[in-house]
């Protein structure tokens, strides 16, 4: 069962995939370099604005959709994930991208994310990771460092920051990335991947809150990244390997000199996704007649 | 009346077979071409406790399960302690005796009350005539269809089609329990009982549906395309009855994770632009108001399936009530629109399942069916569906499709345009030519957001007004029953009810009628927005307004307190809540009373 997206014949200019709304971001926002990527990204790849869905739940990144032109749902906090999944059921014809934020999709949304990722459903889900609450003023997220000092944790966060490239390759996504909001090159490289990827592809973005967090700054990640796949030359269907990796930048709470690591930690495409084998059950119990569909149904309930 | 009314009994324990005794009398019944109702009810556990399956049937409409019973079948010492109060004067109890079961009954005390009893040993035949205890329901079955006089042939046509995938030795097996069964019948008992079923009826082109399946056959012809739901009893079986059909309609059934991602997924999908449906329970229920609140303020067409369970919290999940009326219509945070709609009866949940889908395709909201775990689980023959008939009806969605407007109208083509009837064109990905963006946020026309005190104001104007004429728009969601009663003439009292209510309601207005008492009802099958135009023009025809309900706040009662000009010293409540529906006795000796104090006073 190959399900192929709906595309354009030709290239749209990146700047046609933005809608006419300012945005509300503050200004320095990481985000914004995510928008960036996303309208180069759908532009390389010629997805139609008119067949393309962006769902989100709630935050600060979670307005994306608002900005884009393409068909956008803002649903509820945490509600992305199975959003998507109702999206991806109705038209599997139809990418889907979710857009959304670390607090989102690992606190509140975190029950939906292993399991639209073990069953494979081929959509993307970026996560734009500023380690922490920004809209509602300064919270510790799940990934927020140990020590950070949120307005109700102004004696500093108690728990560990949670690895979501680990999570996301547990969980069976099959397609996990990391990029960085300060490098639109690699992000929109990143994304096309992503995008191109038959099955469940999750993208990490460090995304830099310039208001609140005074920690995971621009300036952190400057010099610390070390690109994966290039530098390291990092085979991406080494599991083993990308999750040793993957625990990599957590060094950095202890160790100063510690490098974050970008690029495709894992991709396997040796899964079929969740609609293809909807798709196929759909065909194989397609009524030979189709003519007679109801009658069949309605004699199993005939005296 | 009917010129035969009987009820049959099974009770014993869970997991005995008791639950197809009843299944199997019913169809067998229906295959007579009887009418049949029936009640069943068992504990939320998977083995053991008490459970009863009640046939009754009929050559007439059949409105509820009945005050009670005419053959009790008890299969066990609990099931004949339960049902003890309940045996009268002429009532049949067959029992698991004389030898072998694990009670006997109080002969002598019985006597005197004049009940029939016959001894058949289900458990020792079973044992050791048939050497299968297994078959200890089929005996009981058998006995009883050869004591009534149903043709045993019957009973064999089920064993079959149940049991043909197990083997020819276990059908066998069942056929010895049938003449084990025969045999002992004819050789020992002599019957002094009345009850006897007619022969045959002409044959009558009608389905056998249980309440769920009702549900996901009317989902299937209303064209659902995705349904989601995570199990939860007593909706779990709307989506087991779906699974196997909607992938010949193109369709598919998900499980998913939760409730509230059963309701994110609904409307993910209807956003895209199909036809999408969950089911569930009061808990569900709660969990997915916020998102119920996000499909009404995007306006995403949703249908949502309450089969009510007692509560509050996991309160009895195989126990029968109507108290989530508040929840479906007000559950959730601020000021949003929804419909709530309660079938009566088997047909109604197909009927109004597909009615659920029409009305929030053509208002673009959620749409709440509100029915319940005795009606889930109550089987009747209703007319074959005229599905072709239904096709043609059914509303679909204002989607714009690409190529259908000019270059001129896609520049004033808005998701949330304000029109006179609040009802907007919709945009779906890979059909519309004009994308946007669906948001919880407040927003205008064009679905930005905007939190303006005018654009609140006209968009929230624009909200309300697509259910403003509901009421005036579906009549045919209100059912009136007046009798005899003429134009401009007086009634005693005036009864509004929902739900499964409704149906038993109309079986003690029917007596009450026959007795002289002038009833005046209304049956809303929307009652949320509350019709208030014929709440009101029912009420004004008598000076009480009587309201049975099977919950303990007064629900639909206190609505017409709220959403009506109806005096509220004219309203009566009368409440249970102890787990089962009404019988139809209990409401005929309500107005009795109410009646009989009124005169006195």
């Amino acid at each position: 069962m190959d399900i192929q997206y709906v595309r354009l014949e030709e290239k749209l200019p990146p700047r046609e995939y933005k809608s006419s709304l300012e945005s509300t971001w503050c200004p320095g926002c990481g985000d914004f370099g995510v928008v960036t990527a996303l309208t180069r990204a759908f532009s390389d790849e010629k997805l139609d604005p008119t067949a393309l869905s962006l769902v989100s739940g709630i935050g600060c990144s979670s307005r994306l959709p608002l900005w884009m032109n393409a068909f956008g749902l803002h649903s509820c906090h945490g509600r992305a994930v199975p959003a998507a999944v109702g999206a991806r059921l109705a038209k599997p014809e139809v990418p889907v991208i979710v857009t959304a934020g670390d607090g989102d999709l690992f606190s509140i949304g975190m029950e939906h994310f292993p399991h639209a990722a073990r069953r494979n459903f081929d959509m993307v889900v970026i996560s734009m990771d500023n380690r922490m609450y920004a809209l509602t003023k300064n919270q510790v997220s799940p990934t927020s460092r140990t020590g950070y000092k949120g307005s109700l944790t102004p004696y500093g966060n108690l728990d560990n920051p949670f690895n979501v490239i680990n999570f996301a390759i547990a969980s069976g996504a099959t397609f996990v990335a990391q990029t960085y909001a300060g490098n639109p090159k690699h992000m929109t490289e990143i994304i096309e991947a992503a995008i191109e990827h038959k099955g469940f592809a999750f993208v990490n973005i460090l995304s830099p809150c310039p208001t609140y967090n005074k920690l995971d700054t621009f300036k952190f990640y400057k010099g610390r990244l070390v690109d994966i796949n290039k530098e390291l030359g990092h085979d991406p269907s080494d599991k083993q390997k990308a999750m040793e990796l993957a625990e990599h930048d957590y060094d950095a709470d202890y160790n100063p000199d510690a490098k974050v690591p970008i690029g495709i930690f894992y991709k396997t495409e040796e899964i079929p996704t969740f609609e293809e084998k909807v798709e196929a059950l759909k065909e194989k119990y397609k009524p030979e007649n189709p003519e007679t569909v109801w009658d069949d149904i309605l004699s199993n309930y005939k005296v | 009346m009917a010129s035969f009314d009987l009820t049959v009994k099974y009770a014993g324990e869970g997991g005995e077979g008791v639950i197809s005794s009843g299944d199997f009398t019913m169809k067998a019944a229906a295959k007579m071409g009887y009418e049949v109702v029936t009640f069943k009810s068992f504990p939320a556990e998977i083995k053991g406790g008490y459970a009863l399956s009640q046939v009754r049937m009929s050559d007439e409409k059949i409105l509820s399960q009945g005050d009670g019973f005419d053959i009790l079948v008890a299969f066990n010492g609990e099931a004949y302690e339960v049902n003890k109060p309940l045996l009268r004067e002429g009532t049949v109890l067959i029992w698991d005796g004389p030898e072998g079961g694990d009670f006997e009954p109080e002969f002598e005390e019985l006597e005197k009350k004049g009940v029939i009893m016959y001894a058949v040993p289900m458990s020792q035949l079973a044992k050791k005539e048939v050497g299968a205890y297994i078959t200890k329901n089929v005996i009981a079955m058998a006995a009883t269809f050869e004591l009534i006089g149903m043709p045993i042939e019957l009973l064999k046509e089920e064993i079959v089609a149940k049991f043909s995938k197990k083997g020819q030795e276990v059908i066998d097996l069942n056929f010895k329990a049938i003449e084990v069964a025969q045999k002992y019948v004819k050789e020992n008992i002599k019957k002094v009982d009345p009850y006897k079923v007619p022969g045959p009826l002409p044959k009558k082109d009608v389905i056998i549906v249980e309440g769920n399946e009702a549900i996901a056959l009317g989902a299937l012809a209303a064209g659902v395309k995705v349904y989601a739901a995570y199990p939860i009893t007593p909706a779990t079986t709307v989506g087991n009855y779906l699974a196997p059909h909607i992938l010949k309609t193109g369709g598919y059934v998900y499980q998913a994770e939760d409730e509230i991602s059963s309701m994110a997924i609904v409307i993910g999908a209807s956003f895209s632009g199909v036809k999408a449906m969950t089911a569930t329970s009061g808990p569900g229920i709660s969990l997915m108001q916020e998102l119920i609140g996000l499909a009404s303020m995007t306006e995403i067409p949703a249908v949502i399936v309450d089969v009510q369970r007692g509560g509050p919290s996991t309160g009895m999940p195989t126990k029968h009530d109507q108290a989530d009326l508040f929840a479906a219509a007000l559950g959730g945070h601020g000021d949003d629109q929804r419909v709530v709609l309660a079938p009566t009866n088997v047909e109604e949940n197909f009927y109004l399942t597909v009615e659920a889908f029409n009305l929030s395709e053509r208002y673009q909201l959620p749409v709440l069916l509100l029915t319940d775990a005795s009606l889930s689980l109550r089987a009747e023959a209703i007319p074959t569906p005229d599905i072709n008939k239904i096709k043609e009806n059914l509303i679909e969605r204002p989607i714009v499709r690409k190529g259908e407007v000019s270059p001129e109208e896609l520049e004033n083509l808005f998701r949330y345009k304000i029109t006179d009837t609040g009802i907007s064109p919709f945009l779906a990905p890979g059909e519309s030519p004009k994308p946007y963006t669906a948001t919880g946020l407040e927003h205008g026309e064009n679905s930005y957001p905007r939190t303006t005190p005018k654009e609140r104001t006209e968009m929230m104007d624009k909200r309300f007004r697509k259910i403003k004429n509901i009421e005036d728009e579906n009549p045919h969601l209100v059912e009136w029953d007046l009798g005899d009663l003429q134009e401009g003439e007086k009634a005693d009292i005036t009864i509004i009810t929902w739900g499964l209510t409704a149906s038993i309601a109309k079986e003690a207005i029917q007596r009450l009628r026959n007795k002289g008492i002038k009833v005046a009802a209304l049956y809303p099958k929307l009652i949320y927005p509350l019709p208030a135009k014929a709440v009101e023009k029912a009420a004004s025809m008598s000076d009480i307004v009587l309201v049975p309900e099977a919950n303990y706040m007064g629900h639909l009662a206190k609505f017409i307190r709220m959403f009506s000009s109806v005096p509220a010293e004219k309203i009566v409540q009368y409440n249970i809540y102890r787990g089962e529906p009404f019988i139809p006795k209990e409401i005929e000796e309500k107005v009795e009373e109410i009646l009989g104090k009124k005169v006195q006073a």
